[in-house]
Parts: C-alpha cells; structure tokens; sequence
C-alpha cells in the first residue's frame, strides 16, 4: 500500500503512528519518507506546507488523533481546500478492545461523515481501489480518509 | 513597541520572501500594513503557522521563509519547536510577536510572561534573538539574513492598539496567490 501511494505521487507521509499501521510505517522508514511529529494537527500543518509547494501528502493517526484533529480538518484543510489523504488507525471496533477506543471508534464513521470527508474501509482485497479512489481525489483538490481496522489485538 | 509598527518594519525588511502569518490580529496588521501575494494569511487553525511553514521551508530550500507566530500560538504548539529542532531546516525564520496576552479574544494573558520562549528554542537548536526596540529589531533582521537557521526573534510588543481590518480575501484565493509565487 506504501509502495502504491508513493509511485501514485504522493511524496510525504507524515503524522503519529498507530499499530494498525506499523508495517506501512516501517515502508515509509525505508524509503526514507516518514515524517514523525508531535501531534495529529502539526502534521497536517507540515502536509499544508507542503501542499502549497505543489506537492500530495498523507497524514497518518490513530482514531484518537482523528478527535484531536478535527477542528484543523474544518478550519485548515477545508477552509483552503488542501487535498490531503488521512490514513486513520480505527480502534474500538471490536467489542474487547481497550476501553479509551469505545466510544470514539463507535462514532468515528458518523463523526467522518458529520465534518464531510469521504472515506473508504481498507481490506485485504480493496487495498489497491480504495487508493486509487484516494489518489483520484486529492488529483481533484479533495481531502479523503482510509481507515485501517484493527482486527487484531497484540 | 506597538504590534502594527513591529510587523510593518520586519515586513518591509523581509520583501518578497515568504511569510507564513499566524491567524488573529498577526495576519490582519500584515495585510493592512503590508499585504504581498507572498504572505499567507491564517484564519483559524490556531497555533499551526511553524509547522506550516516547516513543510514550505523544507520544500524550498533555496528561499527563506519567515514565520509571524505569536505567544498564544506557539504555546499551543511547542511540540513544532522539537520537529523543527530535530530537522533543522536552515532557511526557517520564526519571530514570535510578545504581548503576552490573547489580544484577539478580549486580552487574556498567556503563560508567556515568566517563560523564557528563547531558552525554549535554543533547547530545541534554534539560534535566538530577543528584542523590544526597533532599532534592535532591524538590526537583527539584518544580522540572521546571513545566518543558518533554525532561527527565533522574540518581539516583545505592547498590549492593545488598534486591530488592522478583518482580512477580506477568500481562504482560496490566499492559498492560490501564494503557492504561484512559491
């Protein structure tokens, strides 16, 4: 998924890391092409940046980082319609995950669609179109968001 | 030293570089006394005006790019200090305007009053300035255009005075005239 995004011309990733994305992480650490900041909102600052040097970013967190940011999704990258990828751990999908991801991992799809970024549920067999559509969209000026379950607990 | 006077005179210095200018009365004063197709206006997104121009400085190594930041938002964002120390981008500029006070909401105080904000960034290998006069503020001004950065120049203004006008350019039109100019 790494490999795709970047050769599709998304040239950073920056954000906070989550476990459900810990591979795609250690990717970008290869590549020389991961970004780690303090906070969910400075990241997608940094990814502003960027984007007005003409240049795609994703933005990765977890769904806890995803609360943190949302008033810098309707204040930044909506008010300048910067097309930026959201890459967004979902926890508190299964029913014995840790008690912090209940609550916001059951309102995360609703809260998505509540501050208007579409988005797509990756898996094991729509990893490839879900960043397709992901790159069509910030080609298109638009913000979008892929969200990665945690199916698994450690 | 007023805020209006203290960004007209670090504006005028800077020409047509680049400047990331924090939301609030910072970019309303900027695009009052100064306004260029070079300046991007913040509006909203509090605290966020270093990081992004950290993606700008690091996407165009051969400008130099000046931040207009202000107390109560580089306390909202302290942890940008750290990513810009480790990365150490060395055509980033960042003055941070003093009042120590949230002027735009009623002129609450800050935290910054008994905080030494250069010891904050010289921790996180910023080189530092601080200054309240406008002599000395020019002759810094002058001084860091030779220097590597990461830099910091904290202004110490005074509190009150008279707002510039809410900035009426569209947010899209702000982002568009300054990327051209990249």
């Amino acid at each position: 998924m790494f490999d795709l995004l970047l050769h599709e011309g998304i040239k950073n990733f920056i954000g906070v890391p989550d476990s459900t994305m810990k591979y795609f992480i250690s990717q970008g650490f290869k590549k020389k092409k991961i970004l780690i900041t303090t906070r969910e909102d400075e990241a997608i600052g940094i990814a502003a940046g960027m984007s007005l040097s003409k240049q795609n970013s994703l933005v990765f967190m977890q769904n806890a980082g995803f609360a943190n940011s949302i008033s810098t999704i309707t204040s930044l990258v909506q008010l300048y319609e910067f097309p930026i990828i959201f890459l967004i751990g979902w926890r508190g999908y299964l029913k014995d995950d840790a008690p912090e991801h209940y609550k916001i991992g059951r309102i995360q799809p609703k809260l998505l669609r509540t501050i208007g970024v579409d988005s797509k549920t990756v898996t094991e067999s729509n990893w490839k179109q879900c960043c397709k559509w992901a790159i069509n969209k910030v080609n298109d000026s638009v913000p979008c968001a892929l969200i990665i379950k945690r199916e698994f607990h450690d | 030293m007023i805020r209006k006077d203290a960004i007209k005179i670090a504006s005028d210095m800077i020409g047509d570089s680049p400047i990331i200018s924090a939301n609030g009365y910072i970019s309303r004063d900027l695009c009052e006394t100064d306004d260029k197709d070079t300046n991007f206006y913040m509006i909203g997104s509090m605290g966020l005006s270093s990081s992004i121009a950290l993606g700008v400085a690091l996407k165009n190594t051969r400008k130099r790019v000046y931040v207009f930041d202000g107390d109560g938002n580089i306390l909202m964002n302290l942890g940008s200090l750290t990513t810009i120390g480790k990365l150490k981008p060395k055509n980033l500029i960042h003055l941070v305007f003093d009042n120590q006070s949230h002027d735009s909401t009623g002129g609450q105080p800050t935290n910054s009053e008994n905080i030494d904000l250069c010891k904050i960034a010289e921790a996180s290998n910023y080189k530092a300035f601080k200054t309240s006069s406008k002599a000395n503020l020019k002759k810094i001004l002058n001084k860091v255009k030779t220097l590597d950065g990461p830099i910091m120049i904290v202004i110490k203004i005074s509190k009150g005075g008279n707002p510039g006008k809410r900035i009426t350019y569209s947010p899209i039109t702000i982002r568009k005239r300054f990327s051209q100019k990249l």
